[in-house]
């Protein structure tokens, strides 16, 4: 630009300084958000080993590591809002390619907020569960275990494998491994009372599994090159947000998951994606396995529910009074690991409620905040047609 | 204190009643027999119970009643669902739809105004205005008491005397430490009941994103029957459940046991049934879904009251809180929505001119989606509390919205100055739209018919005379006028032009000759204008027969007197050929077939003497 005198030069040079200076500080921050995401969920999966020993880390896929997940993806989302969205130019989401990402990302996450609510509703089974562990642990804590206290543990436990282990879709109550076979109760059994059939949030078309399938199966890598330097950023954000829900689904029991296992795939091109990669491949492989016997959900603490409740049936199949000390001291020790999982569960299960209440809130703040900006971009570059 | 069958032990009675060991025990159920049975039964239990505190019980002695009150236990929890199981049926729900309709409670104002069914339409589809307009309204509501869904009205839900079992039951269980599993018997078998009752009422199980694709006819309705299912499901149905949950459960034990049971049986119901209206206050914002998502609103807010006191414990919590995030983000809708649509009157993009100059359907609707509005002027009031951003769109030297000053206007409420800015954006696009006319006279005609329409509407309604003020009344018609005057002027000067002194006498005195070619020329050039004129604008059309009277007599007042004067000057100098029009063709013409927008045929022009 030739100038037209000293002075203007000057003000032309300055003014194009500060114009790269900004885009440069635009860059900076967009690339801090992708480290920053990295690091955090680098953390969560692999702990560093020098933290004060009496924090021991969270057992993957536990009711406290979800807690953790969710709270570095609120973090994420706040960061994500702010470089991202808020703090460019809009006019950039108005073309090609963020004219469709965009839009795509915002569609992700109205499916995001359905499973957001069948979460919530799921957490509400994992509370009933809980209350039945609570009544074998209760019975099989009283000195010394009488029969009336095996039979009732039984009973209660007996309920909760059937519950754990019956299909998401709804199966008759005779396929399964654990059904009662007490008198009265079970003329209207499977029809009244049958809680899990009524633990559907929505109407029966809907498949939490679908759902994520539908939003991973347009979610691909960008190939860079990009000028904005806004597609892997919002690439990341939608991989994010589909591994939390897809993780989440994976554990907590969810309006049919019929073949989650394969439904996500990420690309292993970027370093944040890393630590999602290993655990993707991890609870894919274990929910293979558990497919066949029905499905409870990988989440921890079911697990040893499940694993304990067989142990403690087993013990009350064989039971006879009085218990020797041995098989006593077994007992105890499994009751007391019981206990202790009720107590988790107790702790943070209403925490965990509230928690994805509160992710369900942010994304609709989000979302309408990102259409009130391409609303006001789509009004200001519009021209009056006159 | 005993029954004459009292001789038989507590603890026969209760083996004897164990399912797992006898078929008899396991196909009859105690409390469908005898009341004495009944009794028996329970005194038994009640015996065991006692003796469980008893610390002086043998080892076998402590081991059998442990295992008795077991087995007591699951027989009683076996009868409570029985009895619950046979004695629960969903809620009646006839009688109670039928006395409830989807009217808002808060009074609308009762102006009716029928629509404009007098006007002729454009024959011509106007295809981006059509968009707008086809979104269907909600019709007038006028405000109607509805007595009974005003309030909590509990039912008995089961007949009295398996309540008083029940609680017997109950008792027992929770004494003897099997408090959850009484919980959970319940709160199951009440659960499958309210979702009974769910499906009578039409409470449907949408996602967020099954709501994003239903057609807006569909959701309309929808909303509609939640709302009247809303009533029913917090007034009767779990208000009867909390009271059935005190009845059996009341002040037993220390844990708040009717409480937990209440909440075991509606959590679940409860989050489905107010899931609905939340995926309505996410879903994507529409001016037309406006005034429905104020019932919805409206019904909420009426609700809360209800909602706090159904919901009033601790773990009910969720419940009121979410009912309240719901409440403000409809709120937040409302707002956007009339932002939308306010934006949507701006930009509305149609360039086809409407033919004959006359009501652009863009005006009815707005003028119709404005008187709305003032109807739900209370609910609306409330919640628009900014005034309209008229936003500095004025970038170089077009203007792209509007000029308007505030300052005018610091009486009046955000609301009231939403509707100004309303119309005003309205004038600004029609003002654009007029434009598009090739002939400027015909762009003034469409101006003041629509402003003159607008003018009208307000003027027929008192709420909305009221909201807009007089102030803002006067600038319209100021403007309106002001385009007749200036249509007239486009129209008529060239005719006028025709009949003027000057140019007609050959050396410029009065009392000189006069060119009879000029003249000649004259009434040719008179004779052809106005022919085109009146031929032109009889196709025009001045809907409102007040205006056009007004208009002809005004255009009139100006033409007659010019004519007839000029005749009487000149009509002597020349041959009749070249007279077309005796004053009365004139009048005629006029008062007859201008702004009918009829084509005038050539052959039914009398020609008079």
């Amino acid at each position: 630009m030739p100038p037209t005198d000293n002075q203007g030069s000057f003000l032309n040079r300055i003014s194009i300084r500060r114009n790269q200076v900004v885009y440069e500080q635009e860059v900076e921050d967009l690339e801090q958000f992708q480290k920053h995401v990295a690091d955090r969920l680098s953390e969560l999966f692999h702990p560093p080993e020098d933290t004060n020993s009496s924090d021991p880390p969270e057992t993957l896929l536990s009711i406290a590591w979800f807690r953790k997940l969710l709270d570095v993806f609120l973090c994420c989302e706040a960061e994500f809002k702010a470089v991202v969205i808020m703090g460019r130019d809009a006019n950039n989401f108005v073309k090609s390619p963020l004219d469709r990402l965009i839009p795509e990302h915002l569609d992700r996450t109205v499916k995001a907020l359905d499973i957001c609510t069948a979460i919530i509703h799921g957490i509400d089974l994992l509370l009933h569960w809980k209350k039945l562990a609570q009544i074998a642990v209760d019975s099989l804590q009283k000195k010394p275990i009488g029969e009336g206290d095996v039979k009732r543990a039984k009973k209660a436990l007996n309920t909760l494998l059937s519950s754990i282990t019956i299909d998401d879709k709804e199966k008759s109550a005779e396929n399964h491994h654990h059904s009662t076979k007490s008198g009265a109760s079970s003329k209207d059994h499977t029809t009244i009372g049958n809680l899990r059939s009524l633990s559907y949030s929505f109407a029966r078309s809907w498949s939490a599994s679908k759902q994520i399938q539908a939003m991973s199966s347009n979610l691909t890598a960008p190939r860079g090159g990009e000028p904005t330097g806004l597609v892997v950023p919002v690439y990341l954000m939608s991989s994010v947000l589909v591994f939390v829900m897809w993780a989440m689904v994976s554990a907590i029991p969810c309006q049919e998951r019929t073949g989650l296992g394969a439904h996500l795939q990420l690309s292993k091109q970027f370093t944040w994606a890393q630590p999602m990669i290993g655990l993707q491949e991890k609870i894919g492989e274990d929910w293979k396995k558990k497919e066949k016997k029905g499905r409870s959900g990988l989440l921890d603490e079911t697990q040893r529910l499940e694993n304990l409740g067989l142990s403690l049936v087993e013990f009350a199949d064989g039971f006879s009074f009085p218990v020797e000390a041995e098989k006593a001291e077994e007992v105890a020790a499994m009751v007391a690991e019981m206990a202790e999982i009720c107590g988790r569960m107790d702790e943070g299960l209403g925490a965990l409620q509230m928690q994805v209440r509160e992710l369900f809130n942010r994304i609709v703040r989000s979302r309408a905040e990102t259409l009130d900006v391409l609303d006001h971009v789509n009004k200001v570059t519009t021209p009056v047609p006159y | 204190m005993g029954s004459p069958a009292n001789d038989v032990p507590a603890e026969q009675i209760i083996l004897r009643w164990d399912s797992t060991a006898s078929e008899d025990a396991r196909v009859r159920m105690i409390f469908e027999g005898d009341r004495d049975e009944i009794d028996r039964y329970l005194h038994a239990v009640d015996q065991i119970q006692r003796s469980m505190d008893n610390t002086t019980l043998s080892e076998d002695e402590s081991k059998k009643v442990n295992n008795t009150i077991q087995i007591a236990m699951a027989r009683l929890e076996d009868e409570f669902r029985n009895i619950l199981i046979t004695n629960s049926t969903p809620i009646e729900t006839e009688s109670l739809t039928d006395s409830i309709s989807s009217n808002p409670l808060t009074p609308r104002t009762s102006s009716c105004h029928s629509p404009d069914n007098n006007e002729r339409n454009n024959k011509r589809d106007i295809e981006a205005v059509a968009r707008i307009s086809s979104a269907s309204f909600t019709e007038r509501k006028t405000y109607v008491s509805c007595r009974s869904m005003n309030s909590i009205r509990e039912q008995d839900l089961i007949p009295q005397e398996s309540v008083s079992d029940l609680r017997c039951i109950a008792k027992r269980m929770i004494t003897a430490g099997y408090f959850r599993e009484c919980v959970q018997v319940y709160g199951s078998v009440r659960k499958s009941v309210v979702d009974g009752s769910f499906k009578k009422l039409g409470v449907e199980k949408l996602s967020i994103g099954d709501i994003q694709r239903l057609e807006w006819d569909s959701l309309n309705a929808k909303i509609g029957r939640w709302i009247r299912a809303a009533k029913v499901c917090i007034r009767v149905l779990f208000a009867s459940e909390k009271k059935l949950c005190k009845q059996i459960f009341k002040d037993l034990g220390s844990a708040a046991a009717d409480d937990a049971c209440f909440m075991e049986t509606v959590k679940g119901p409860a989050t489905q049934l107010f899931n609905f209206a939340e995926a309505i206050s996410i879903s994507r914002r529409s001016p037309e879904k406006l005034f429905k998502i104020l019932d919805l609103h409206d019904s909420l807010l009426d609700l809360l009251s209800d909602i706090d006191n159904v919901f009033d414990s601790k773990p009910a919590e969720s419940i009121r809180v979410q009912s309240t995030e719901i409440l403000s983000r409809l709120a937040e809708a409302a707002r956007g929505m009339l932002s939308e649509f306010e934006n949507a009157v701006l930009r509305e993009p149609s360039r086809v001119p409407v033919p004959g100059g006359t009501i652009h359907p863009l005006t009815r609707y707005v003028m119709n989606y404005i008187s709305l509005i003032s109807d739900y002027k209370i609910t609306l009031g409330g919640l628009i509390v900014s005034n309209p951003s008229t936003g500095s769109r004025n970038s170089g030297d077009s203007p792209t919205g509007p000029e308007i000053d505030f300052s005018e206007h610091e009486e009046q409420s955000p609301l009231a100055l939403h509707l100004i800015w309303i119309i005003a954006i309205l004038q600004f696009n029609l003002e654009g739209k007029s434009k598009h006319y090739k002939d400027n006279s015909l762009a003034y005609l469409f101006i003041m018919n629509n402003v003159h329409y607008i003018v009208q509407k307000i003027k027929g309604s008192q709420e909305l005379r009221e909201m807009i003020g007089d102030h803002y009344l006067r600038t319209l018609t100021r403007i309106f006028r002001q385009a007749a005057t200036n249509h007239q002027r486009a129209t008529w000067i060239g005719v006028l032009h025709c009949l003027r002194d000057q140019g007609l006498h050959s050396t410029g005195s009065f009392s000189s000759g006069v060119s009879k070619s000029a003249l000649r020329e004259r009434f040719k050039s008179f004779n052809a204008i106005f022919d085109e004129v009146h031929r032109t604008q009889a196709l025009w059309l001045v809907p409102d027969e007040q205006l056009r009277e007004e208009l002809r007599i005004s255009i009139l007042e100006k033409l007659i007197p010019a004519y007839r004067s000029f005749l009487g000057r000149f009509r002597n100098h020349i041959s009749d050929n070249y007279i077309k029009y005796t004053v009365e063709d004139l009048e005629n013409a006029v008062l007859q077939d201008l702004f009918e927008g009829y084509a005038v045929s050539q052959h039914s022009r009398r020609r008079s003497q």
